[in-house]
């Protein structure tokens, strides 16, 4: 992303991740589902809580997850992959709207 | 359970503060009013659900949530959550979100997780402040029939008086075409356009359209997060959403339902539950009311030397009246002394009215006791002073107050 010319924050689960939320401008998340101690899903809502209306892609090694309810609050639900093309493009759309 | 029900979640909203009611709702939810002598106006939604063959209730609260849950537990604690049959009570949470409801459709958004877990296919989303007798199975085949996204219940009213209601304009196939609110020149229904459709509260949703359309909401800053202000507006011309037509499928007349909003609509709907011939009918053993039981002695009337009347009344047990009484209506306990005279009063459980009292057009709560030679609802002047009087004049007395 960075390479993308975009300024990134890093958090290693999403209480971290929660924080930043709360305290840095930010346009974009990035957030993945499985994780410790709270998961993606969890994380979701609160993110969507703390900032109405910041987009989030779930980008998760998973398919399963997009049945879940709690994922369609998300803007985009993009499964890993070694190919960042559809990911690159989703954040590219999401920070332009 | 009927096949269609198999499907369905079922949501009441019970959480709303009922400032209107005020100073009825001062210390309890809405939706655990005393109605009808021996009621709860939420009673009534519950009662059509079990009715209806709905096993699988969440009541959402918010405003006096103990008092609710009071109630359902006194009242309502008929279901085997072990056989998949349950109503729960449901404040705030404050996981997902931290935050109180924001509005209807926030506390459906912030419950995601219920509908998650059960993946219902439709989800029938009620009111608990609509006294009315409702089969929503009828309601559920008419929605499948229609195939539809989002199905609203209405009820027609003179097309003169629709402006004060959200109305939905219909097409001949009832599917809604606008939905307006309070609009100056409602307009009429297809094949009967001296009547518009007023939007019950009541409605079936596709249980995903409902999340797409709640998360939507939840996003949107300028939303306040209502149905009947939001969602239903918004769902209207961009998705298939139908019309269901509460009326009498024999003499298309409208089927009965009132919104308890304000105290004059609560005091009215009282009138409705009496005379030889009610507009709302209690006594029907096709649609039987449940409320909490209460084991009292029966009433008595005492004719020690005065005389007693009671005329077009309804009277709970536990009551003692040695006065007159006239068209009006007792919750349990009451006591009416020697030469007092009752007329178009609502007196809640344990209500005293002193010997030789007068009282007119009044709603009296719980545990009130009315002094000997008192006088309510005869010198508005007076009675404004001292209590709460509403638009049409109706004394409301609170259980607070001193005389």
């Amino acid at each position: 992303m960075e390479d993308e010319g975009y300024e990134v924050k890093i958090a290693t689960n999403a209480r971290d991740a929660l924080k930043i939320v709360e305290t840095e401008p930010l346009d974009l998340v990035i957030l993945d589902i499985r994780m410790p101690g709270m998961d993606g899903l969890e994380a979701l809502p609160r993110i969507l809580g703390l900032k109405e209306g910041l987009p989030v892609i779930l980008n998760t090694a998973y398919t399963q997850y997009q049945e879940s309810f709690m994922s369609w609050a998300a803007d985009a639900y993009v499964v890993k992959s070694s190919d960042l093309t559809e990911l690159k493009e989703k954040v590219k759309e999401l920070v332009s709207k | 359970m009927k096949n269609s029900l198999k499907h369905l979640s079922t949501i009441i909203m019970a959480g709303g503060k009922g400032e209107r009611l005020f100073p009825l709702t001062r210390d309890k939810a809405k939706p655990v009013i005393t109605f009808g002598a021996i009621y709860r106006i939420l009673d009534f939604t519950l009662t059509n659900c079990l009715n209806s063959g709905i096993r699988r209730i969440y009541v959402l609260s918010q405003y006096g949530s103990f008092s609710l849950d009071q109630h359902l537990r006194q009242a309502w604690d008929v279901m085997h959550p072990d056989l998949g049959e349950y109503i729960y009570s449901m404040p705030p949470q404050q996981i997902m979100v931290n935050r109180w409801y924001r509005g209807t459709a926030d506390s459906i958004y912030q419950n995601l997780t219920i509908l998650d877990q059960e993946r219902p296919q439709q989800v029938l989303i009620l009111s608990g402040d609509h006294v009315y007798k409702m089969n929503y199975l009828e309601m559920m085949e008419f929605h499948l029939q229609q195939d539809a996204d989002l199905t609203v219940a209405a009820v027609m009213v003179p097309r003169v008086e629709g402006s004060s209601f959200g109305i939905l304009k219909v097409n001949q196939a009832s599917e809604v075409e606008n939905f307006l609110e309070k609009p100056k020149d409602p307009p009429g229904l297809p094949d009967n356009p001296d009547y518009s459709l007023v939007s019950m509260g009541v409605y079936i949703f596709k249980a995903k359209i409902l999340v797409e359309e709640v998360i939507k909401d939840a996003k949107k800053k300028t939303s306040k997060h209502d149905f009947g202000g939001d969602i239903i507006p918004h769902m209207v011309g961009r998705k298939k959403v139908f019309a269901y037509n509460f009326q009498d499928p024999v003499s298309r007349t409208p089927r009965y339902w009132r919104d308890i909003g304000l105290l004059d609509a609560y005091f009215k709907a009282h009138q409705d539950l009496l005379g030889a011939s009610p507009v709302f009918e209690l006594y029907d053993p096709d649609w039987p009311v449940r409320s909490r039981p209460q084991l009292l002695p029966p009433s008595k009337y005492i004719c020690a030397g005065s005389h007693v009347t009671v005329e077009d009344s309804l009277i709970a047990s536990g009551c003692v009246i040695e006065g007159a009484v006239q068209r009006s209506v007792l919750s349990p306990g009451v006591k009416v002394g020697a030469g007092a005279n009752v007329s178009e009063a609502i007196l809640w459980d344990g209500v005293e009215i002193g010997a030789g009292a007068q009282i007119q057009q009044a709603i009296i709560e719980e545990g009130v006791k009315v002094p000997p030679g008192f006088t309510i609802g005869v010198d508005p002047k007076r009675d404004a002073k001292r209590f709460h009087l509403t638009e049409k004049g109706v004394v409301v007395v609170p259980n607070n107050a001193v005389m």
